[in-house]
């Protein structure tokens, strides 16, 4: 309890120190009113977008109104009258760009399929069959775990949703079979944040369509290193389990001694048809059958049919996954159409160019550059959410990606293991709050924090093998698109 | 008073949860529209046109359900140690400043919007199948108008929480509700006894 009492203090200390420093910078380094251009008032702009931020009020409406405003005045000091202001076409003509992007049309349908997945109750079989499957595999919980969060990540491009599911799911099984509380929760932390990476991520989505990249590539790219994190996850956790069996003990025996035809006759009930459905939207996205949009409508009958043949579909069922997926599109979209007004009227008074000026002064190498803006996404990423990084954010830096030689494409593969690492590093860790909401009332969240502290490093060692080896997101992507 | 505030979240409500049903509508042309084209390799037209419909109507008209849920995504690091009170001192003061002019400029500029495309009965110049998006443009100022409206029932909050020091009470509450429903779905299961 004092830990968290601690971290409520300094969460409060930190914010408000940061709106402090803001304000202080204002003061010491704005020129007096006169003098202030249309770039100075950019920068204005994006500290007082950070300060609201901050502040926890609704982002989206954050953006729409600091947009308007300054907009407002940007117009206003050329001397356009109120009502005519140009701000008011922009803000529109952005809305309705949202609204017609044809890529984030799978947006909708992604998430839909995954609420659809979520909520029939395919991962429960799923995590049941894998466990047994396993259990000659040291850790075989752990490894279940996590092998049913890859599965579920390439099912879905939602997050939170899978911590909390998995910690309902397992986290009990797991302590009851004596499983160490540090490796328990870490495992289901570090597995449920797979989605971020693994296709078809919602995020890829989103930065495809703010980067102008193709999502299909993008795709492409993400799935050696989401298998190749999920193996590292895996191994590590057979690893400690062997060099200290009382992390995690076997299952007893007669838990264990299931006939093999049992296990095959339960594989094949849940892990294959699940896997068929994956490699069905997946395949066709990436040997370019379908577009995402075709694949993700396609995936979510796919699901509604599966759930139906478990005889888990209803009516109630269905309305939870239209209503929940309603809301989360609404959200995601909201932050873009916010997003895309606050970008208009900051690129109108130049804060772009000053900022981009300001970074090319500064003569980065591209590793350089590289190392600071992941920094940044990175400390973003601990009190943000990652729509706001990507939908935010992200797109400061990407008009700048060329003048440094980077491939926006690899760019975006290292943000995503990026944004996966900052979800799971204390003290912001949204996991773990996650998890913590529905982990058994003796779990603290000091256990969450110091159990997900290895899979953050095995995430870390991930991205610096990325930096050092691009090939390994890159190539996938270069062999289809030669 | 907080019957007015339940009565504007269940407008909200029930606009959000009706169109929210357009993602089914959606699933279902795009796939009848991928299955016309590999197996009577006869794509429609208007197929196109109606996807990028459906899924703007989506998520603009549930704008206001999702703000009266309080499902917009916030940084709440801070917010969530803060006391209802400060809470909603700092809520009343940003709705004023950015939500209210931010959404208004949006209905007053979508209004215009709608009407110019509403008089020449605009159809879609992304493809030739001639459908209609004047009603379509007609979402952003009913989306704009629930928000707002949805906006003022915040603001009521805001101050009865100021005054009294607590939050008012919400349609119901969606993460708790949320939570259950995912333990029920986990203890439903039969294969669990197996």
């Amino acid at each position: 309890m004092q830990f968290r009492n601690l971290l409520k203090l300094e969460a409060r200390t930190i914010g408000f120190g940061i709106i402090g420093l803001i304000l202080l910078g204002y003061l010491l380094f704005l020129p007096p009113p006169s003098q202030i251009t249309n770039a100075h008032l950019g920068m204005v702009m994006l500290g007082v977008i950070i300060a609201s931020i901050l502040l926890g009020f609704p982002i989206a409406f954050t953006l729409i109104g600091l947009g308007i405003l300054f907009g407002f005045v940007a117009f206003g000091r050329s001397g356009v009258p109120l009502l005519e202001s140009p701000i008011f076409d922009n803000m529109v003509l952005r809305t309705y760009g949202v609204m017609t992007t044809d890529v984030i049309i799978a947006v909708p349908l992604f998430i839909f399929m995954g609420y659809i997945v979520e909520r029939s109750g395919i991962i429960d079989r799923l995590f049941r069959s894998l466990e047994l499957a396993m259990s000659a595999v040291p850790g075989a919980l752990a490894v279940a775990t996590i092998a049913t969060c890859a599965m579920f990540a390439a099912a879905t491009g939602i997050i939170g949703a899978v911590v909390t599911l998995m910690g309902l799911l397992v986290l009990q099984p797991m302590l009851k079979a004596g499983y160490d509380v540090r490796l328990s929760t870490g495992a289901i932390a570090a597995g449920g944040c797979l989605g971020i990476l693994i296709p078809p991520s919602v995020m890829l989505i989103l930065y495809g369509a703010t980067a102008g990249v193709s999502v299909v590539q993008l795709y492409m790219g993400a799935l050696i290193p989401g298998i190749m994190l999920s193996c590292m996850y895996v191994g590590y956790v057979i690893v400690r389990a062997i060099i200290n069996p009382k992390l995690a003990p076997r299952l007893p025996v007669e838990e264990r001694n299931v006939p093999f035809k049992e296990i095959v006759k339960m594989l094949a009930t849940s892990v294959f048809p699940l896997a068929f459905l994956i490699a069905a939207v997946l395949g066709s996205i990436l040997f370019g059958v379908a577009t995402p949009t075709e694949a993700a409508a396609v995936g979510a009958l796919g699901a509604a049919l599966l759930a139906a043949c478990y005889g888990r579909m209803s009516l109630t069922r269905l309305k939870e996954s239209v209503f929940l997926t309603s809301r989360t599109t609404a959200m995601v979209c909201w932050l873009l159409v916010g997003s895309w007004v606050f970008s208009s009227t900051f690129a109108t008074l130049g804060g772009q160019n000053l900022l981009e000026s300001w970074v090319y002064a500064a003569d980065l190498s591209p590793g350089g550059f590289l190392f600071f803006s992941q920094l940044i996404i990175f400390l973003l990423g601990w009190p943000l959410d990652w729509t706001v990084i990507i939908i935010i954010f992200v797109p400061i830096f990407l008009p700048m990606l060329p003048a440094f030689g980077i491939d926006p494409l690899f760019f975006g593969l290292l943000t995503a293991i990026n944004l996966q690492t900052a979800f799971l590093s204390p003290p912001m860790a949204m996991a773990a709050y996650y998890l913590k909401g529905v982990a058994p009332p003796h779990v603290t969240l000091a256990d969450i924090f110091y159990g997900m502290v290895p899979f953050m490093l095995l995430q870390l060692a991930a991205m610096i093998l990325l930096v050092l080896f691009p090939a390994i997101g890159m190539w996938l992507p270069s062999v289809f698109y030669q | 008073m907080n019957h007015y505030l339940l009565l504007i979240d269940r407008i909200s409500a029930w606009t959000g949860k009706t169109f929210a049903w357009t993602v089914v509508l959606l699933t279902l042309i795009v796939g009848y529209d991928v299955t016309m084209r590999y197996i009577f390799n006869a794509q429609t037209q208007w197929g196109f046109d109606l996807a990028y419909i459906l899924y703007g109507i989506l998520f603009m008209m549930a704008g206001a359900y999702t703000l009266s849920r309080n499902g917009h995504v916030r940084a709440d690091m801070m917010y969530r140690t803060l006391r209802p009170k400060t809470q909603a001192w700092f809520d009343l003061v940003l709705y004023l400043l950015f939500f209210l002019p931010g959404i208004s400029a949006l209905v007053y500029a979508g209004i215009d919007f709608a009407h110019v495309s509403w008089q020449m009965r605009e159809v879609s110049s992304v493809t030739s199948s001639g459908v209609p998006i004047y009603p379509f443009k007609l979402a952003i100022p009913v989306a704009g108008f629930l928000l707002l409206l949805q906006g003022f029932a915040e603001i009521a909050r805001c101050i009865v929480c100021i005054r009294t020091g607590e939050w008012p009470r919400r349609l119901h509450d969606v993460e708790e509700e949320d939570i259950d429903q995912l333990k029920k779905i986990i203890s439903d299961d039969p294969v669990k006894g197996a």
